[in-house]
């Protein structure tokens, strides 16, 4: 239903990238710049060189978007995690690989930055810029969504909070809600029950059913909070309806 | 619908399917498992006020004492700056700097003299700094030749590319070639102590210790010859334009002459920003407990050899102690202090609001 009102790539949601956009490039260069000016290291040595440099504003970056990634993923399984972490700590291992001595004997002008990462990732406030970075790219993100979600939740985020019990389905084939598929072939919706809510589909006979099990005329699908038993009774009518008449029934 | 009849799920889903004209077809439904079917068991990260009011409240509460921390560690280090550009007539350098010339055979002395108010405890560092000179120009950066510099015979004969246009002259192989070696800083700067009954004690300077070991041991190796002699290791090239003296005769010192003296490693480790400084050298600590540096007059003689006032830069003498997080750096204390503040203003913010608009949306009607 989001993308049906075009909520996610209209003028307002791209200034707003945009803006997020800059606000994290300027930080994420100007903040190591300023910690970096006139800085050395911990043993009087120089710490600003032209690699060191670059190799802390990436790791900065690096750290700001995976961060930025996780906060995005709605739900998080096996392969997710996987690829975030392994991205994540591959990036540490390529670099210390790429600037270490290994690759420099084999080819010196390929690899001449060599050094930067081992001398500067055990200072101390090479780590301390790294984590101000990225809490200052970060907390703007999730102060805002946070204050959206309190005051103008949107129906994922109004079905999120009231399912505080974690999930155990990934249903991301459905807008990111779960999916319907245990309800149906579960048969369970076919029992008739006593209504609360309006119908939104009438029921069939189930003569017919009983027959084809694949094969049915019409949605034998009602909508109320108690058909619902054994799943969560928080599905709004709208998202519902989306998902059943992506299954293909009529 | 079809018209056709369904027979019953097989177990593994798969659905064989008798259409009008008597063939099976097999059904392209994929595989049951978990991973195909998209059941795969997952976690929800959702944003409730229970994780990030805590989280807010916990981050400001952590920023403020490190801020804190680094602030008071900052302002215990100290730090002392002389700039001796000259381009002011009553600076002591001004002579020297406005009478350069490069057929300079003889260089100009200057002598400056200071106070020093505090002692100053521990190793002390010497440093020379520049003010815009732009070691981040790129042709700049690129122009050296890192094979020559490891020690690579051939590479000392015929120079990279990249070297160019300082790579040879008259055919003869520059070593080191490349613009970053052709202007290796060569002020030589010394310290006097004005002893209070008269006498100007020298201070010692250590030359050794203030290269990254990594350039020192593994990236800049003098090339290997029949000889054990530099100078004839050295034979068939020619000293860098701008240079005094050939890398061969850099110190008298065998560890420290060649491609690893120290000087000639720091300055080819390129700064990232215009105004830098860079290590010169190290006052050791005394074996006593007596200060390093105490407090008193002190006199810098300089060697000036440099010239800056054509690009309008600046040339300036550091001398500063150290902690664990280096120099003097007051911006990470303020920043960690501000931040931390911030953020727990902000929790106490998104806590208001919590309370006035969250609580009317966990009511049951999410109908809409």
């Amino acid at each position: 239903t989001d993308c049906q009102k075009n909520q996610y790539f209209n003028k307002k949601a791209f200034v707003s990238y945009l803006i997020h956009g800059c606000y994290c490039s300027l930080i994420i260069f100007f903040i190591p710049w300023a910690s970096m000016n006139d800085a050395v290291r911990n043993d009087g040595k120089d710490i600003v060189s032209h690699p060191s440099f670059a190799f802390l504003l990436q790791t900065c970056l690096l750290i700001v978007v995976h961060t930025q990634l996780s906060l995005d993923t709605y739900y998080w399984t096996a392969v997710n995690h996987f690829f975030v972490w392994l991205s994540t700590i591959g990036y540490f291992a390529i670099s210390v690989t790429m600037y270490s001595n290994g690759m420099f004997y084999v080819f010196p002008s390929s690899f001449p930055l060599f050094g930067a990462a081992r001398n500067t990732l055990n200072q101390p406030n090479v780590w301390l810029t790294i984590f101000l970075t990225f809490l200052l790219c970060i907390l703007p993100v999730v102060a805002f969504r946070f204050i959206f979600i309190q005051l103008r939740p949107t129906i994922n985020d109004k079905t999120f909070l009231s399912s505080i019990r974690r999930s155990t389905r990934s249903g991301y084939a459905f807008s990111h809600s779960q999916g319907y598929g245990d309800l149906v072939t579960s048969r369970k919706f076919l029992i008739k029950r006593p209504l609360k809510m309006t119908a939104l589909f009438t029921q069939t006979d189930s003569s017919i059913f009983q027959n084809q099990p694949q094969h049915y005329r019409t949605i034998v699908v009602t909508v109320p909070d108690c058909i619902f038993s054994g799943f969560k009774q928080d599905r709004t009518s709208t998202s519902c309806e989306s998902s059943l008449c992506s299954w293909g029934f009529q | 619908m079809m018209a056709s009849s369904y027979s019953a799920k097989d177990e593994d889903g798969h659905i064989t399917v008798s259409g009008p004209g008597g063939g099976t077809l097999r059904n392209k439904k994929p595989e049951n498992t978990a991973f195909k079917q998209q059941r795969l068991p997952a976690w929800q990260p959702i944003l409730t006020a229970g994780t990030v009011l805590p989280a807010f409240f916990i981050i400001g509460l952590i920023f403020i004492p490190i801020g804190i921390g680094l602030y008071v560690t900052s302002n215990n280090i100290k730090e002392f700056e002389i700039d001796y550009t000259g381009d002011d007539t009553s600076s002591p350098c001004y002579n020297c700097a406005k009478n350069f010339s490069w057929n300079n055979t003889k260089s100009c002395t200057c002598t400056i003299p200071f106070q020093l108010d505090q002692p100053y405890e521990s190793n002390v560092f010497m440093y020379y700094g520049l003010s815009n000179f732009y070691q981040n120009h790129r042709r700049y950066v690129k122009s050296r030749d890192d094979s020559q510099l490891n020690g690579n015979i051939d590479s000392l004969k015929k120079p990279s590319k990249e070297c160019e246009p300082y790579a040879s002259i008259d055919n003869k192989p520059i070593a080191p070639c490349g613009a970053i070696a052709n202007s290796m800083f060569n002020d030589t700067l010394t310290l006097f102590y004005n002893d209070p009954n008269g006498t100007s004690v020298p201070i010692p300077l250590t030359s050794t210790g203030i290269a990254w070991w990594t350039d020192k041991h593994v990236k800049f190796r003098n090339p290997v010859g029949t000889n054990s002699n530099l100078t004839a290791v050295f034979q068939g090239t020619v000293k860098p334009v701008n240079w005094h003296r050939p890398v061969y005769e850099l110190d008298t010192d065998p560890e420290n002459n060649g491609f690893i003296n120290e000087d000639f490693i720091v300055w080819m480790r390129t700064a990232a920003l215009p105004t830098f400084r860079k290590l010169y050298r190290i006052i050791q600590k005394k074996n006593t407990m007596a200060p390093t540096l105490p407090r008193g007059n002190y006199t810098l003689v300089v060697d000036y050899n440099y010239p800056v006032r054509s690009f309008e830069g600046r040339k300036r003498m550091i001398l500063s102690t150290i902690s664990w997080m280096g120099g003097k750096n007051p911006f990470l204390g303020i920043a960690y202090i501000t931040v931390g503040s911030v953020c727990f203003f902000l929790g106490v913010v998104l806590l208001v609001i919590h309370h006035k608009y969250g609580n009317r949306n966990n009511s049951a009607n999410i109908s809409n």
